[in-house]
């Protein structure tokens, strides 16, 4: 599904890794592990095609990626990125916005009610701002846009550092068990203890 | 807005020949220099630092006005319509040079894009102005072609800085937000669109509010040239209201065609924000 073949990467002067190859298949749950500053965001920020590869090659689901199929490789990609850099407006506007424009048609009322359920969420907070929200709201907002995204591969950068450790545990469990492909990045132990994790060590 | 004041040729009023407003001698010009030494002294005793800036700002500003009516003197005497149209193109690439400057992004890539972008609404607009509304015989007749293509120009450059310096900055001090968009809708055009719309309101909003005082507080330069120079204040206030409509239009239309044809150059086939658009940053 993501097949990473040798990528060296710089920004600026500065080298960020070098000679990294990864293969996750599909379905498969992979977590990396290692210090800040290794460049585990950065190996995200290369498979969304937000910053390109100085050698090396990408391959999602087979294609390979570059701007000939960055649309076609976007579509099937949810990323969660580490501040859920989400604009400041009203989480409903914006779930709506997002909902209608990737599957053209009215928000899910009630998928949109389950997701809120689940995630302990009220549904009072879709009249806040995402401003507004508290680390915690906003990465489970974050993750409710991608449930209801429901893409087949997500990269999730610390998706779960600023929950509390029974939350961090019901979502680790649910994503888990959910017949997506993902990386993970995340210091959490909640990630760690399921067999279904691959551990990549990164030094 | 600079060829507004002028009062050395006038619009003439339909029906009459206009009486002209008295000249000035260049005593009575450099007389009013008498102000500018208290200006100069005060500033130098606030040690406000910008008495270098307020010489060199009127030494252009004479010398640019002064080149103006000479050269305008000089195309009004031939007024072909080629020349009027190549002195118009040169008024927009100097305008598209300034904007960019103002905006911080580079010209060699941007100029043309601008260009154009400037190019269409003010084309049609000042054609229809002078065909549908003025409506002159000679349609690139000099008089009407320089001062009221002046006027719009002047403007739009204003605008126009505001909407691209509020696109661009805007996009590449929040850049996070708009490619987390991009990944969300993976569809640059939607992931633009509000910074779009706030570039846009922006842009326009300085014009929204004179055209919303207009008349109360000031009387536009065009008039009081005008009024000056023979018109009686009614047809003076109908051209001035065509001319807000116009630049009002102009504005709304260049601001955004100049975001929409800078977008190819400004992005890369990934969608995402070149990071050698801006110039050197000054700070």
């Amino acid at each position: 599904m993501i097949s990473i073949e040798s990528v060296s990467h710089d920004i600026g002067k500065t080298q960020i890794f070098s000679n990294l190859s990864l293969c996750v298949n599909k379905n498969e749950k992979v977590l990396i592990l290692g210090k800040s500053g290794l460049g585990k965001t950065s190996l995200f920020r290369l498979i969304l095609g937000f910053e390109q590869a100085g050698s090396g090659r990408i391959l999602i689901n087979g294609l390979n990626l570059d701007k000939d199929h960055i649309h076609q490789i976007r579509q099937q990609l949810f990323y969660l990125s580490q501040d859920i850099d989400l604009k400041n407006e009203t989480i409903l506007g914006l779930v709506r916005d997002i909902w209608e424009f990737n599957f053209a048609k009215e928000l899910c009322q009630e998928n949109l009610d389950q997701q809120l359920t689940f995630l302990e969420l009220s549904p009072g907070i879709l009249q806040k701002k995402t401003g507004e929200l508290s680390g915690g709201e906003r990465q489970r907002i974050g993750l409710l846009i991608g449930f209801m995204l429901d893409r087949p591969i997500w990269l999730l950068d610390e998706p779960t550092s600023a929950l509390d450790d029974a939350m961090k545990k019901k979502i680790a469990i649910h994503i888990l068990s959910l017949e997506k492909t993902l990386v993970i990045i995340s210091h959490d132990h909640c990630w760690q203890n399921s067999s279904a994790v691959r551990i990549e060590r990164w030094s | 807005m600079t060829i507004a004041g002028r009062t050395v040729q006038p619009f003439e009023s339909k029906g009459g020949p206009s009486m002209g407003a008295q000249d000035l001698s260049i005593f009575s010009l450099m007389s009013l220099l008498i102000f500018l030494f208290p200006i100069l002294y005060i500033s130098r005793y606030l040690k406000l630092g910008i008495n270098r800036d307020i010489l060199i700002g009127m030494v252009r500003m004479c010398l640019q006005l002064s080149f103006v009516g000479l050269y305008l003197e000089f195309l009004f005497k031939f007024d072909s319509p080629w020349l009027n149209t190549a002195y118009l193109l040169l008024m927009i690439s100097i305008a598209c040079h300034s904007i960019l400057k103002s905006s911080n992004l580079k010209i060699g890539i941007f100029f043309k894009p601008l260009f154009f972008s400037l190019l269409i609404p003010f084309g049609i607009m000042l054609l229809f102005f002078n065909g549908a509304v003025a409506r002159i015989d000679n349609l690139f007749e000099a008089k009407y072609l320089v001062p009221v293509g002046g006027m719009l120009l002047g403007n739009c450059l204003r605008s126009i800085i505001i909407g691209l310096t509020h696109f661009y900055s805007g996009l590449k001090k929040n850049e996070k937000e708009y490619l987390y968009s991009l990944s969300l809708f993976n569809n640059r055009a939607q992931a633009l669109k509000p910074w779009f719309k706030e570039s846009l309101v922006a842009a326009i909003n300085p014009t929204l509010a004179s055209m919303a005082t207009i008349g109360l507080v000031s009387l536009p330069g065009m008039m009081t040239g005008q009024i000056l120079g023979g018109s009686i204040p009614l047809v003076a206030i109908k051209y001035q209201i065509a001319i807000m409509g116009c630049i009002f239009y102009t504005e709304y239309f260049s601001v955004i065609l100049s975001i929409l044809f800078s977008l190819k150059t400004g992005f890369n086939a990934f969608d995402v924000l070149k990071t050698d658009i801006f110039q050197k940053d000054r700070n």
